[in-house]
């Protein structure tokens, strides 16, 4: 076993060379690729490499009596093999050329050279890897534990790359777009000049009033939920429903706001406010019910020991113990609710629409349709063809996201914050 | 549950406490209602459809054409099928091992720093993923591909999958923490590697959790608006080969959001909108009850985890 180590290891390296380089070929998709002849070479390299090892590990083997090439085993490695060579024959031979395009099957899409072949060799490098690491460690249990659990850390790279470059590519792009005239000015020209300040004023208005209609409801229907029914058959109904609602399509309550709203009470800053309201309900609910849950019994029944009522004991003892949870949860059902388009896209927003009318400076008419930034954007994407807008548009796309993480992180630091200091 | 109501109370007290507990009835059994209005408004607006279309019509009918009176929703509904197959496909390649590695494998210093980052990508909003897949995604399928355009079934599937991989992970994860420490423990003791009691005994037990967070993963995908909205490019039309996910399509969301704007109040056109919300609706509650019913089996068969 020890002898062969470095030979597997050796292969390894030039496959991580091979997946490196044809994964930045594969998504910059460039018509020329100047590392041909190195992948051809490599791919070689690790057929005879891969080969070597094999061999080694059947000698070695033999003085023991456990046979290690099981059919199981084998043919796995030698189909790899076998497609190892049959991608150097096919670009040896001139079958795959950069002139390459070939459609199959009927689909809508021609497979070209610049895609056909780094996609190959990232298949093989990937194959490489697997067939190494087996080898490395004798086939052995621990191999295919090695094997699947770097997959498994694969995945958690994916996710923060994902994370990262969403939020990285939008800053680099809007950060150009942003200066104070564009935050405090209406957009005009069909939002080719101008910035958000209108769309900035609707999203906080129908965040504000969401909140104020789901948060009373919300907590209130927890509470019932969970201090005071005693029917279970009604509790397991409202546990259903408020399941579906959480399951709803947004765009269903847009149709629900439509027939039912917008007949009432017009496109108009009030609709918006109840479909986001009762579209935030389950949130609520769900994490409130969390948070109540966790509040330990002895504490409500010190409390009832001493002669308060039911209604005292909630909210003297058992909603304060409960807070930080339902606070979080409000937090997150504000970044939802800024973050949603389509249940207010036909009962609240218009594009053109003016800056909200204040009575008093502090309460907004509620009967006229305002602007939101999700709204504004969508209107901007369309517009992407025909009009210059995409400087704008970026720039719109930083505000809305940076807007929605900011209020996630802050109901994050909350929970974490109360976690550490709250023990039972 | 609280303990019972303590007897000889003042009596003022009590009817303030009745008070409040009467309120608070209200506000749960609102979300009934919310429910039972939602299902009112849009049986009563798309009745008239249905009536006039035929429902077997309306709904095998194999062409969608609003402009000739036409409503079929088949190319729908395969579009749909297609979009929720591709996406969730890349959701579980990529949700299920992520969640196997924050209960399994994370230590407490890149929990701390992964469990964040995924609540983060949750709240990204959709019109968000929308907007960098027109830009992106759809300019580099139309590159590569050489496609006439870009936006098709693939883009819808893949920006989809990649946007509900956060919501996939929470609900797994949980369900991979909540089998019982001793099964390991009992696993690992019999001499099985890490992965080998992932795979033979914690992933089995998880199983239920983890079916009906896939259940309702795909009711969320199906009832994505935005995101689907920009890049499936809105041709309801059956693609040809069936499977052919490279063709632009439509799915239910799709066809509403990108039609409902420019409808008359009142017309044939804005029933079958509703028509085609309705039937969506109801797929997406039955999927959302099937979860609630196999994890409440689960937890009476399990006693609770």
């Amino acid at each position: 076993m020890k002898k062969i180590k470095p030979v597997p290891l050796a292969s390894i390296v030039v496959a991580l060379f091979l997946l490196i380089s044809s994964l930045y070929y594969l998504l910059i998709q460039s018509e020329e690729i100047p590392l041909v002849p190195f992948w051809m070479g490599g791919l070689l390299v690790c057929t005879v490499l891969i080969s070597a090892s094999a061999l080694a590990l059947n000698r070695n083997a033999d003085d023991r009596t456990r046979v290690v090439w099981t059919r199981g085993r084998f043919l796995p490695l030698a189909a790899d093999l076998v497609y190892f060579l049959a991608v150097f024959l096919l670009v040896f031979s001139g079958r795959i050329r950069p002139d390459l395009e070939f459609e199959f099957l009927g689909l809508s899409a021609v497979f070209t050279y610049d895609l056909v072949l780094p996609f190959l060799v990232l298949l093989a490098s990937f194959l490489v890897i697997k067939d190494s690491i087996n080898l490395l460690y004798g086939y052995s249990t621990r191999g295919r534990e090695v094997l699947v659990f770097s997959m498994v850390r694969l995945s958690a790279v994916f996710t923060l790359l994902l994370l990262g470059g969403i939020i990285s590519i939008i800053l680099y792009k809007g950060i150009g777009a942003i200066s104070w005239e564009f935050l405090t000015q209406p957009h005009f020209r069909l939002g080719q000049e101008g910035g958000i300040s209108t769309c900035i004023e609707g999203s906080f208005w129908l965040v504000m009033g969401a909140m104020l209609i789901s948060a009373p409801l919300g907590v209130g229907a927890a509470i019932y939920l969970n201090e005071y029914s005693k029917r279970t058959g009604l509790k397991r109904i409202v546990t259903i429903a408020v399941g579906c609602l959480n399951g709803v399509p947004s765009v269903v309550y847009g149709l629900f706001g439509l027939a039912f709203l917008v007949a009432t009470f017009g496109i108009s800053l009030l609709s918006g406010s109840i479909i986001l309201g009762l579209m935030n309900l389950p949130t609520i609910i769900l994490t409130s019910q969390e948070a109540l849950k966790s509040v330990p019994n002895s504490l409500r029944e010190g409390s009832v020991a001493l002669g308060a009522t039911k209604w005292q004991t909630v909210w003297k003892v058992v909603i304060p113990s409960a807070l930080p949870g339902v606070l979080t949860g409000m937090i997150i059902g504000v970044a939802r609710a800024a973050g949603e388009t389509a249940p207010i896209m036909w009962t609240a927003v218009t594009f053109s629409a003016t800056p909200v009318h204040m009575f008093y400076g502090v309460i907004p008419d509620v009967t006229q349709p305002v602007n939101n930034l999700c709204y504004h954007l969508l209107n901007l994407i369309y517009f992407l063809g025909a009009w210059d807008v995409e400087t704008k548009a970026w720039g719109t796309a930083l505000v809305l996201l940076a807007l929605v993480l900011i209020i996630n992180m802050v109901a994050i630091l909350v929970r974490n914050h109360y976690r550490k200091k709250i023990s039972w | 549950m609280g303990p019972p109501a303590k007897r000889g109370v003042l009596r003022s007290r009590r009817y303030g406490d009745g008070f409040v507990e009467a309120l608070l009835f209200f506000a749960a059994i609102t979300s009934i209602l919310v429910m039972v209005l939602i299902f009112y408004f849009l049986t009563y607006e798309s009745f008239l459809a249905f009536r006039d279309v035929g429902v077997f019509d309306m709904i095998f009918g194999q062409k969608w054409h609003p402009a000739g009176d036409i409503f079929g929703m088949m190319p729908i509904i395969v579009g749909s099928v297609l979009i929720t197959f591709i996406a969730l496909f890349i959701n579980i390649l990529v949700g299920i091992p992520l969640a196997i590695y924050l209960s399994e494998l994370a230590g407490p210093w890149s929990r701390e720093f992964l469990k964040p980052a995924i609540e983060l990508l949750a709240g990204v909003p959709s019109i968000v993923y929308g907007f960098l897949g027109v830009l992106i995604l759809v300019v580099y399928l139309e590159k590569s591909f050489d496609m006439l355009t870009g936006r098709s079934i693939l883009a819808g599937s893949i920006l989809l999958g990649i946007m509900f991989i956060p919501a996939l992970t929470t609900i797994c994860e949980d369900a991979l923490r909540a089998v019982p420490k001793e099964f390991k423990e009992g696993s690992l003791a019999l001499g099985a590697t890490h992965w080998q009691t992932v795979r033979r005994v914690t992933l089995p037990a998880a199983s239920s959790g983890i079916i009906a967070a896939v259940i309702l993963n795909v009711g969320r995908v199906i009832g994505e608006t935005m995101a689907a909205l920009l890049v499936v490019g809105n041709v309801a039309r059956i693609p040809s080969p069936i499977f052919d996910a490279f063709d632009r399509g439509a799915i239910f969301t799709s066809v509403i959001a990108g039609e409902m704007g420019e409808v008359a109040h009142g017309s044939m056109h804005y029933h079958a909108l509703f028509a085609v919300g309705f039937v969506l609706l109801v797929i997406v509650t039955i999927l959302n009850i099937s979860a609630d019913l196999i994890r409440a089996a689960i937890q009476k068969k399990f006693g609770g985890y």
